[in-house]
């Protein structure tokens, strides 16, 4: 094993062997204190691992494998510095808490799935890492305090596992296409044009990572599970988690082969949902509901990158769209601990709190210098100048306004005692994760050569990204004229369709229950009996 | 007779069948003989010494690559009797064994009896019906000819039957009356069909057998005769009438004997007869009418499982449901032998479904009885507590609920995997669409039970007995071989060459 | 018509009046006498069978007299058990039914629990 290798399994290894650990009562209650060791071998892998080598486990017959390429490297360090920095904040908020064991197993379990998914160069790999990944966030969701968590939990879940049903149907038909046999994912996308049931497939993947991402109308799970989890649980779900299913769709995607009808069709749900998510958010009052609206938005966005390079077969989608969902990660994750930082703070130390969560929430929307502006910038080239390019800005100047909004209601949530101050280890793990995403950003834009320097800072540039935000800041002024006459959409919007469909199976299973109660009859079940085989008798003959 | 008959020679190794059959009832009778006192010691020694047997029956095929027979008294078929055992027999086996073992484990807490005292009739019945299940499965997967197989179901039923009603409240002992007149119903359909046979083709051997049916009417009645008995035997619905009473009211170890071995008997029978007797005879539509019973229960099953408010009613619903799973192999292995591409895929599939869902049921169910010990009750919608009080418990109920829904790395998924790529690979989408339907409410009911039982106890709760821990871990432990059966894939060995065994035997028995 | 046929339509008959006691009687004891009528027309055919077997020149095919044998031991067998349940179910109850149908038979409440 070289070591690449190495990297490699104990990326994947800490966190499962800590996972693992866990069956011991004496240990799970120590592993709090882990949290922030746990993910940084995958650090160390996302920096130092080279992108050929290859962790096979198992024989030539069947393995599982793992490697790492450039988007999910880059992908892969940035969540490891979120699960750190948001596991260190964790550990000081289950020292508050009466029972800490559901958490603590079910955040090992999702990091282990998290890292994992990342990792995984086999279909069989991904599809079991990514069950992994959903029963623990769907753990995760569960342990919020809320009435609605287990609702929530119980959506999140549910519509995960249908999400993979569809995957795990797209992923056999990409298998079956896939010559001499290969599970890896490389070959499968390498083989995708060419398969005979190639848009069947490719509905069946896009419907299923569609579902994992959030787009809409299947993303009313989003602002249920952020909503109830609890902070560090929802900072890594927001952040890390929901990018397993962009990276899969990087991954997956031919990018070679231009395929329009499939890729502007994305496009046009992602760009709908980046504008719908925007219309919402500024409808909700609790800032954890407005970061999960916000993802909603953010994650249409991308979605809308990934469809317009699918649609030109633009090679360089992938290394955009992997750019802008690293910058989403560290700043959706951050601006949750700052959620929960200002949530203990007091008045009298707000602003400490308040101006790196403003600088970073704006960059978001694209305020010049920032990471925003730079992924952005990235891509602008694929979005084009037509419709979708002006959707773009538009989604620029709709979330520079929803950030504000943002910052409003996070301002009105300090703690009621003015003098009041958040534990140091959380300020820590804020103000860390809020710088890390304000330099690594520009170190990924420099370290992998994206686009040059004076390119990205230079006036016309600066100005491009600028105009959106002011005139999001105008809007939002707007807003704030308006007050309380905006209407309030409950949590979960088109979510709340689900009540109804719950009484309609409720009648359904009735149904069933009939069914079954008659063919459980006696004189039924002897007809039933002749009558089984007469058919195959029938059958038999007429086959 | 052809000469190029493979079957009439005793292999090495071939007297471990007789065995593997014998050992358990020679138990049964040194058990009556010296009950009261020492029928748990004896079943203990038989456990030990039949799993040392039937380890021993796996290398010998192993190291052979090919089936073991014995032809009984020296006669070949068609006068005589031939036991073999190929690689699906010798899968089968193992996983009896391991299961019976762990209720052997699971049941020292319940029909455990302190030295010095006398055993209760209860806990007599229990061992030496215990065993003589698992001799009268090893007949069934071992037999080389139809009538034998009648006699070893027969057996199988009679050891089943008293199991239902051990703790002789009236309602388990109409449960078990059910139970046993259905099932004979079952069988007189299946002996009707053997003696047709045999008046046809004068042959009752298997391999005979399979070489002489031709299409012609008698043929025709006499496999749907005996499909319809084993159906009614395996419970697929709409033939499960006796059921869910009579797993759901048995105790926890017997339900977990009958639900994840005892069903599996006929089952096993019936994948023989369409797949080693008839695989000429059986056409697309009738294995696409069994499938759609299949499916039928794995909808009605699952839905009616989740509305239960008992969590024992529940698991036995899900048995219903996960029955209708183990028959959709059977459009696949017809429409995989037309196109010649051989049936492995969905052969192997369809073992590893019985085989996870064996050990995860057998899981579930003991992990109930030990919920319903500790909480006195097992209302699905009053489970709180159960998961302080019993972590190793509601882990292993929730990672073999996770084989039955079919993620990975279970046996579950593998099963699942293979199955759903024979479907699409023969354009059967519509079974595509049912497996994953059925998984999803799969989920739905494991996922209300796991959290239900996560739920902090109410204040001042304390549990109602303490269950030993050896309990606990012989219930995880059987999850786990469910829940990790799907690693044995990554072996340099194992599955691999066991499905060759499978493979040429399944083919040209 | 030939012996066979004649005992052929006698097994067939008795089949048929065994599976319609078996499907119309909810008392248990009836099902199980309706199984033993319905048993004996299988044997019968089995009967038949061997008989047909005679035309080979031997005085009777022994195969499935021996079949017979074994299978009437295991009726009676299956007929004993089910009469000791009922007995057991009488005992603890004073009454013996199968039926958890709504219909004619008097349902008992343990019965509906169970339904």
């Amino acid at each position: 094993m070289n070591l690449d290798q190495t990297l490699l399994a104990a990326a994947m290894g800490l966190p499962l062997l800590l996972l693992l650990a866990c069956a011991s009562a004496r240990l799970r209650r120590r592993m709090p204190a882990l949290f922030v060791l746990a993910p940084l071998p995958a650090l160390a892998a996302a920096l130092w691992a080279g992108h050929d080598s290859m962790l096979v486990l198992g024989n030539t017959r069947f393995a599982l494998r793992f490697a790492l390429d450039l988007p999910g490297a880059m992908l892969l360090g940035c969540a490891a510095v979120l699960w750190a920095l948001a596991g260190m904040f964790a550990w000081r908020y289950l020292r508050e808490r009466a029972d800490s064991d559901g958490l603590v197993v079910c955040w090992l379990m999702t990091l282990t799935g998290c890292v994992g998914v990342f990792l995984a160069a086999d279909m069989i790999g991904f599809y079991f890492l990514l069950a992994v990944l959903s029963v623990g966030a769907s753990g995760l969701v569960l342990q919020g305090e809320g009435p609605q968590a287990v609702r929530a939990s119980a959506i999140y879940l549910g519509l995960a596992l249908l999400a993979e049903a569809f995957l795990l149907a797209g992923l056999i038909l990409l298998a079956q296409a896939t010559p001499d046999g290969s599970l890896l994912i490389r070959d499968a996308a390498a083989a995708l044009p060419g398969s005979p049931w190639r848009d069947l497939t490719l509905i069946l993947l896009l419907v299923g990572l569609g579902m994992k991402a959030g787009l809409v109308p299947l993303h009313f799970w989003m602002p249920l599970a952020y909503g109830e989890a609890p902070i560090p649980a929802a900072a890594v779900m927001s952040g890390a988690v929901v990018k397993a299913s962009i990276l899969a769709l990087i991954r997956f995607l031919p990018w070679s082969t231009a395929l329009p009808d499939a890729g502007h069709a994305l496009a046009l749900i992602g760009l709908f949902g980046a504008i719908y998510g925007v219309l919402i958010g500024i409808t909700q009052s609790q800032p954890k509901l407005i970061l999960a609206y916000s993802s909603v938005s953010q994650m249409g966005f991308l979605v809308a990158v990934i469809g317009m390079g699918l649609a030109a077969g633009d090679t360089g989608t992938a290394l955009a769209a992997a750019f802008y969902a690293a910058h989403h990660l560290l700043v959706k994750g951050a601006l949750f601990l700052a959620v929960g930082v200002v949530m203990l703070t007091g008045r009298r130390h707000r602003w400490p709190m308040l101006v790196p969560a403003a600088v970073i929430a704006l960059g978001l929307g694209g305020l010049p210098l920032t990471g925003g502006a730079l992924t952005k910038y990235a891509a602008k080239d694929l979005l084009g100048e037509g419709l979708a390019g002006s959707v773009a800005v538009v989604s620029s100047i709709a979330t520079t306004l929803l950030m504000i909004h943002f910052l409003r209601r996070l301002s009105a949530m300090t703690a009621v005692e003015a003098d009041a101050r958040a534990p140091a280890a959380m300020v820590t793990a804020w103000l860390a994760m809020a710088l890390a995403s304000l330099l690594i950003p520009w170190a990924l834009y420099l370290a992998i050569p994206i686009d040059t320097l004076p390119k990205a800072v230079a006036p016309a540039a600066l100005w491009a990204a600028l105009w959106p935000v002011l005139v999001g800041a105008l809007l939002a002024l707007g807003l704030d004229r308006l007050g309380t006459r905006i209407p309030q959409v409950p949590a979960g919007d088109v979510g709340e369709v689900l009540y109804p469909l719950e009484d309609a199976s409720m009648a359904a299973g009735g149904w069933c229950e009939r069914v079954d109660a008659f063919t459980r009859r006696w004189a039924v079940s002897c007809i039933a009996l002749l009558l089984v085989s007469l058919l195959f008798g029938w059958t038999l003959m007429v086959g | 007779m052809s000469p190029a008959a493979p079957v009439n020679l005793t292999t090495p190794g071939g007297l471990l069948l007789v065995l593997a059959v014998l050992l358990p009832f020679a138990g049964v009778l040194l058990g009556l003989v010296l009950g009261g006192r020492h029928a748990q010691r004896v079943a203990w020694l038989t456990i030990l010494l039949g799993i040392g047997v039937v380890l021993a029956i796996t290398r010998a095929s192993l190291g052979s690559g090919a089936s073991l027979v014995y032809l009984l008294g020296g006669w070949a078929p068609p006068l005589g009797v031939a036991l073999r055992a190929d690689g699906l027999a010798v899968c089968m086996m193992l996983v009896v064994a391991v299961v019976v073992g762990a209720v052997g484990v699971y049941a020292n807490g319940d029909f455990g009896t302190p030295a010095g005292q006398r055993e209760t009739r209860a806990a007599l019945a229990f061992w030496l019906l215990l065993l003589a299940v698992w001799g009268s499965l090893n007949l069934v997967f071992v037999s080389g000819d139809i009538f034998t197989l009648y006699v070893a179901l027969e057996l199988l039923t009679f050891a089943g039957v008293p199991l239902v009603a051990l703790d002789g409240r009236a309602e388990t002992l109409q449960a078990a009356l059910r139970y046993l007149v259905y099932a004979l119903l079952g069988s007189m359909f299946y002996l009707l069909g053997t003696f047709l046979l045999y008046g046809a083709y004068g042959t009752l051997d298997i391999a005979l057998l399979a070489e002489r049916v031709g299409a012609q009417p008698v043929t025709w009645m006499a496999a749907a005769l005996m499909t319809a008995g084993l159906l009614a035997k395996t419970a697929l619905f709409p033939l499960h009438l006796w059921l869910p009473p009579a797993h759901a009211g048995a105790p926890a170890a017997a339900s977990a004997l009958l639900s994840a071995l005892v069903i599996k008997g006929a089952w096993f029978l019936v994948v023989r007869l369409w797949v080693d007797v008839f695989p000429g005879i059986v056409s697309l539509p009738a294995a696409q009418l069994l499938a759609a019973l299949g499916a039928s229960a794995i909808i009605v099953g699952n839905i009616v499982a989740l509305r239960q408010a008992r969590l024992k009613l529940l698991i036995a619903y899900s048995t219903v449901a996960q029955i209708g799973y183990l028959f959709l192999m059977f459009p696949l292995v017809q429409a995989l032998n037309a196109t010649q591409q051989g049936n492995a895929a969905a052969v192997t599939g369809g073992l590893l479904q019985a085989i996870s869902h064996a050990t995860a049921k057998a899981a579930m169910f003991m992990a109930a009885g030990l919920i319903y010990s500790t909480l006195g009750h097992d209302r699905v919608a009053d489970l709180r507590g159960a998961g302080r009080a019993l972590p190793m418990t509601i882990t292993a109920f929730a990672l073999a609920g996770a084989s039955l829904i079919g993620l990975p790395p279970s046996g579950g998924f593998l099963a699942k995997w293979l199955l759903l790529s024979a479907a699409i690979a023969t354009a059967q989408w519509w079974w595509v669409l049912v497996m994953l339907v059925g998984g999803l409410l799969t989920s739905a009911y494991v996922f209300m039970v796991v959290v239900r039982a996560m739920a902090p106890a109410a204040p001042g709760w304390s549990p109602k007995k303490q269950v030993p821990g050896y309990q606990q871990a012989a219930v995880l432990g059987l999850a786990l071989c469910s829940f990790l059966l799907g690693l044995a894939a990554l072996l340099p060995f194992d599955v691999a060459q066991i499905g060759r065994a499978v493979v040429p035997l399944v083919g040209s028995p | 018509m030939n012996a066979p046929t004649l005992f052929g339509l006698c097994a067939a008959v008795l089949v048929g009046f065994g599976l319609y006691g078996l499907i119309v009687h909810p008392q248990p004891l009836r099902k199980v006498l309706s199984f033993n009528l319905m048993g004996s027309g299988v044997f019968l055919v089995c009967a038949v069978i061997a008989r047909r077997g005679a035309a080979a020149g031997m005085g009777g095919d022994p195969v499935p007299q021996a079949l017979l044998i074994t299978a009437i031991v295991v009726a009676f067998a299956a007929s004993a058990l089910a009469v000791a349940l009922m007995l057991r179910q009488f005992d603890e109850t004073g009454s013996s039914s199968l039926s958890n149908d709504p219909g004619p038979a008097p349902a008992k409440p343990a019965a509906k629990g169970e339904a």
